[in-house]
């Protein structure tokens, strides 16, 4: 057997390790484990010079294998691997141990977490013994992609992409496409016409030869992998089948239900509309109350389901901006009457926004504050005597004074929400959801569009509430994105995958019912099981499944964890 | 009473490795006796893999796949769960109490979830006396 030379490194992090975990006695202990030739902590092991030091010290010392202590392998597993590869070593000689979230960050006594820290890395170390040089592997990538959404992500995405050159196969349930924007008057900040940008656009990707788009369609489930996904759409009644090499998930967002708040009387006092019905009004020109009289008294509720524990716990992040727009738009067109802004902050980020609250601040508009975590205001219909059609009661804000406010029509800001159908959407192709049912990105900062599923990236307002120019970025981005992978001709798949030691199986099949890939298959003339490695994705099902321990999965194989366990557990008590 | 138990959790990297994070980076505290192995799927937790544990001397071990319907596999964790009973009767038969191995969901976004399931089944385990199966081993062979 080869002789095992590891190098550990012990990352400060700054003080985010270093601050809960003595790194220096943990690395200088290590020294005393069989095997390990180098032991080091470094302030910041993911920086340049951090990097170098694995390198040089791999070469100087003729390191085969590599353990790093410092954060989430979910957050720099890559970075290493990629060091590892730059001195010449395989990638998958390396081994993380997490002692950032999973220890210096959630405990508070210094002695545990760093008998905790010394631990894991024992782990590491017994693991990264067994580990074995594996091959990365690439497939060619079909160059078509698969859009699920027809809004302004969707729509943008496609026309990138097929503006390359590249075939696009659009997805809309619905029997238009263009989402919400087609909805909408008006475009907040820059007050442009919401249809003069859209129409075209859609007109675009009609007449585009490499755009083919499926109106009333959905999709189900999507089989394969990066580069060579299929699915089966159901369209003019007709089964249809697609083949693509990318995914790219852009089913945008669900105003919310603003009868939920009972507060505001929405879906019983009628002259309580929501934004959207708003900017139906204004599409249609004329803005009259229920009963056709020009309103006197215009009030806007901010934040209607939006930042608040009953409802929704984050910011819609749209609504202020979308409220101002509503505020110019009302002054321009009825000029006489009152606008009252009732709102709790006013969240204006973004280029050109807080200039149209400051410019928005001059029209003589009364701007009034709620405090959205106390009580939410209350609408009731006037008596015959106000002069009024609603009156809104609420305490505001900085004088903690109740007030009632007169209004004829009353615009609730309704916040977005995920889709009802987000979950299934999510399994079909794979993804995950937060916990507030938007679609989970690869890493929220450093890999925005890409998502856990190779291939698969979410877009728009699918992802978390945001405005148009937001969610065309992310589109186009994705666009690029998958543009890079097509212009590589192919993309490295799963290399962790199983395989089955012929000497061993006894032909008993068991691993066959278990793959949710049917990535396995009996040969009647071998007698054996053969994974077929393209198609497998790793999961190790199969492995822990087999009765003569057969099947070997691969990074993850049976060795290598029961050494981790005897590395975790095999260090004294006192420190 | 066990002062100092040593708890061995498999988490799948999807969910629940990803629940874990989540607890981290938004700094919840909670007690520090479990140490965490990565795999890709629950389905991958192989029976000896806790029984070793209870053999190198852990007196909990804990199993985190996604929930039910999310696992990134579609169904690793029903064949963990499967599993994961006829463990409990296996470990019961070796003398282990079958509360000294538990099975959770914990999604990604459950970070608050993690850290109490980690308090409450190291409270648990620390109720309980220290595990003897080690010991017992060692005088078999
Ligand atoms: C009232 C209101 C006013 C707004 N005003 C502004 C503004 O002034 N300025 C601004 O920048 N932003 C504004 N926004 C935000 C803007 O609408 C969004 O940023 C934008 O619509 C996001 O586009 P999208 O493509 O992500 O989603 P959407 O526009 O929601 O499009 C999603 C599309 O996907 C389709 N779909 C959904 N599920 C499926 C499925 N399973 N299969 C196939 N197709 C599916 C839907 O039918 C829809 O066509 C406003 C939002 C609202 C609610
Ligand atoms: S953008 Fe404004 S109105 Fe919308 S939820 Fe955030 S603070 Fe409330
Ligand atoms: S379960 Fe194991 S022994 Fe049975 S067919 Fe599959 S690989 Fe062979
Ligand atoms: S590791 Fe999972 S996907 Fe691969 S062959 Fe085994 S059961 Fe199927
Ligand atoms: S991936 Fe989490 S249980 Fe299968």
């Amino acid at each position: 057997m080869e002789e095992k030379r590891i190098g550990v490194y012990v990352c400060w992090c700054g003080t985010n390790i270093a601050a809960m975990v003595d790194v220096e006695k943990v690395a200088s202990g290590l020294k005393e484990l069989p095997d390990i030739v180098v032991s080091k902590d470094y302030k910041y092991m993911c920086s340049d010079p951090g990097q170098d030091m694995i390198i040089q010290d791999i070469k100087n010392h003729n390191l085969n294998r590599i353990v790093v202590a410092a954060c989430s392998p979910r957050m720099h597993e890559i970075t290493f691997r990629k060091a590892l590869e730059n001195a010449g070593l395989n990638p998958y000689m390396f081994e993380m141990a997490n002692i950032r979230e999973h220890d210096s960050w959630v405990h508070t006594n210094r002695a545990e977490a760093t008998r905790k820290a010394r631990d894991l890395i024992a782990g590491a170390v017994s693991k990264v013994k067994w580990h074995e040089s594996l091959e990365k592997r690439s497939v060619p990538v079909n160059p078509a992609t698969l859009i699920i959404g027809g809004g302004i992500a969707g729509i943008s995405a496609a026309l990138e992409l097929a503006n390359a050159g590249k075939q696009v196969y659009l997805i809309e349930r619905k029997a238009l496409l263009g989402g919400t924007v087609s909805a909408l008057d008006l475009t907040s900040p820059f007050l442009n016409s919401a249809r003069q940008m859209i129409d075209h656009k859609i007109k675009e990707v009609m007449d585009h030869r490499l755009i083919k788009v499926y109106l009333n369609s959905e999709v189900e489930q999507i089989f394969g992998y990066v580069g060579n996904f299929e699915t089966t759409i159901r369209y003019n009644k007709r089964e249809t089948r697609l083949n693509f090499g990318n995914v790219i998930v852009a089913t945008g967002l669900k105003p919310f239900d603003a009868s939920r708040v009972t507060n505001y009387g929405y879906g019983r006092l009628p002259n309580v509309i929501t934004a959207l019905e708003f900017e139906q009004v204004l599409k249609d020109g004329v803005i009259l109350t229920r009963d056709g009289r020009e309103p006197k008294n215009v009030a806007i509720i901010h934040c209607v389901g939006s930042r608040n524990e009953d409802y929704n716990p984050y910011c819609s992040r749209t609504c202020c901006m979308v409220a101002l727009k509503f505020v110019n738009q009302l002054k321009s067109a009825l000029p006489k009457a009152t606008i009252i802004d009732i709102y709790s902050d006013m969240r204006s980020f973004g280029k050109g926004c807080e200039e149209l609250y400051s410019d928005t601040s001059k029209k003589n508009v009364m701007f009034l504050t709620f405090d959205h975590k106390a009580d939410l205001p209350q609408i009731r219909q006037a008596s015959y005597d106000d002069p009024c059609n609603l009156i809104i009661e609420f305490k505001e804000k900085f004088s903690g004074e109740p007030i009632e406010v007169p209004a004829d029509m009353v615009i609730l800001m309704v916040g977005m929400e995920a889709h009802e159908n987000a979950k299934q959407v999510a399994h079909g192709v794979g993804i995950s959801m937060c916990g507030n049912r938007f679609f989970i990105e690869r890493h929220p900062k450093l890999d925005p569009v890409a998502t856990t599923t190779d291939g698969v990236y979410v877009v728009g307002t699918c992802q978390s509430p945001k405005d148009i120019p937001d969610s065309v970025s992310q589109a186009r981005a994705a666009a690029a994105r998958i543009l890079a992978t097509i212009l590589a001709g192919s993309v490295s798949i799963e290399v962790t995958t199983a395989e089955v030691n012929e000497k061993i199986c006894c032909g008993c099949q068991t691993c066959i019912k278990v793959c949710p890939y049917s990535a396995i298959s009996y040969s009647q003339e071998k007698k054996v099981s053969a994974v077929n490695e393209i198609i497998c994705k790793g999961c190790g099902t199969c492995g822990s499944t087999c009765p003569t321990g057969a099947i070997k999965s691969k990074h993850f194989t049976d060795i290598q964890i029961l050494s981790q366990i005897e590395g975790l557990m095999s260090l004294q008590e006192v420190y | 009473m066990n002062e100092n138990p040593k708890i061995i959790a498999f988490l799948c990297n999807w969910c629940s490795y990803t629940g874990a994070d989540l607890a981290g980076t938004s700094r919840m505290k909670y007690a520090s006796y479990v140490r965490v192995i990565r795999v890709m799927c629950s389905g991958r937790v192989d029976p000896t893999f806790v029984i070793k544990s209870f053999q190198e001397g852990a007196d909990g071990v804990l199993i985190c796949g996604c929930h039910p319907g999310d696992c990134h596999y579609h169904e690793g964790n029903y064949k963990c769960l499967r599993r994961f009973h006829l463990l409990q009767k296996y470990i019961k038969q070796m003398g282990i109490q079958p509360e000294r191995l538990r099975l959770e969901w914990i999604s990604a976004s459950e970070g608050r979830e993690f850290s109490e399931l980690v308090n409450e089944f190291s409270e648990s385990i620390k109720a309980l006396e220290p595990s003897q199966i080690k010991e017992s081993i060692e005088t078999f062979s």
